[in-house]
């Protein structure tokens, strides 16, 4: 036993003679600094942010919905119907809405179309995917759904491309959904 | 009596000016559908080509006026089968010889000829499968250089239609 106290008596006279109460005080200040700068790292953003690849989006915007029972769904989220080939961050959750775009920006007359099933009728409509222009990347309420779209080498069915073409700015900020028509019944 | 032939007049006049027009739309030489044909348009040209066929200078070449001038010089009339967007889009034969004769008579009535014969599939079927690549641009700008020598015919032909 008196071994055990001899050793335990050396040991703490060693840390004692070698270190401050200051050095505790900065090893305990560094801890909990430490501690609460770790959710803010990237990794942890990651795991929160939802995001990507019609995963809905970890952005907290409140819900956007017509009111029509002719359009269902709430504009803000990926999976709203006409959001069926979209790929870009929603205009609904930048300023904008589900067929305007959010102000300082331009609509790109050049877009890519194609048809989407309303589920309120079950009907397909015709929708344009036209970009807003000329602002920088808006990063809310990133959506990727691919219904009917073609490699890069059909560019003009293609979703992954800038169609940011035909406006003053190519700096794409966000997509919208804009209804074209009612298609015509498949025979 | 007077108010007779006036109110006959009125009849007769209302009916001259809707029989063209509701004939004008039956009357698509080579489009069965001319619904299908601007849903068609719509799906696969608009998107670059603009709702109006105007198009955008450095990208996209205007149709809108000047499309049906091609049929009035030589190779013209394959050159539009041919040209990239024509020959590779996602469509048969049928719905897109449809989909042609619908924007000759939409966007360039002026410049269709009056002995137009409409695009057939088989035609279409075959100018498609040689389509032209990176030198449509040349070969267009070839084309263009001649509608200046065929204007005389052009302008008359656009004056007959309307």
């Amino acid at each position: 036993m008196s071994r055990l106290d001899k050793f335990s008596e050396t040991v703490t006279r060693q840390v004692a003679r070698a270190t401050s109460r200051r050095s505790l005080l900065t090893l305990i200040g560094g801890a909990i600094t430490g501690a609460a700068t770790l959710p803010v790292l990237p990794v942890a953003r990651a795991q929160t942010h939802g995001g990507g690849h019609g995963g809905g989006s970890g952005d907290h915007i409140a819900p956007q919905t017509t009111g029509n029972p002719q359009d269902p769904g709430d504009q803000t989220q990926c999976d709203y119907w006409r959001y069926c080939a979209i790929d870009g961050f929603l205009c609904s959750c930048c300023g904008g809405t589900a067929s305007t775009c959010p102000p300082g920006t331009e609509m790109s007359p050049i877009t890519w179309i194609g048809t989407c099933q309303n589920p309120a009728d079950n009907r397909a409509y015709i929708i344009s995917y036209n970009d807003c222009c000329g602002k920088s990347s808006c990063g809310r309420c990133l959506c990727n759904r691919n219904e009917r779209d073609r490699p890069m080498v059909r560019p003009q069915a293609n979703n992954d491309i800038n169609w940011c073409l035909g406006t003053s700015s190519a700096i794409y900020n966000c997509s919208t959904a804009v209804i074209l028509g009612v298609a015509l019944e498949q025979k | 009596m007077k108010w007779l032939a006036v109110s006959a007049l009125i009849v007769a006049t209302g009916a001259a000016v809707t029989a063209p027009a509701f004939g004008g739309v039956e009357a698509m030489p080579g489009v069965a559908d001319p619904l299908r044909a601007r849903q068609n348009w719509i799906l696969q040209c608009q998107g670059c080509h603009r709702a109006d066929a105007t198009g955008t200078p450095q990208t996209t070449p205007t149709m809108a006026g000047v499309v049906a001038q091609f049929l009035h010089v030589p190779g013209g009339r394959e050159y539009l089968g041919e040209v990239p967007g024509v020959a590779t889009a996602a469509l048969s034969d049928a719905a897109l010889a449809e989909v042609l004769n619908w924007s000759l008579i939409r966007f360039d009535p002026g410049h269709v000829p009056a002995d137009f014969t409409p695009y057939t599939p088989a035609e279409i079927g075959r100018l498609r499968k040689k389509p032209l690549r990176t030198e449509a641009a040349t070969v267009r700008a070839d084309l263009l250089a001649r509608f200046g020598a065929t204007n005389e015919t052009t302008k008359k032909t656009g004056e007959d239609i309307q």
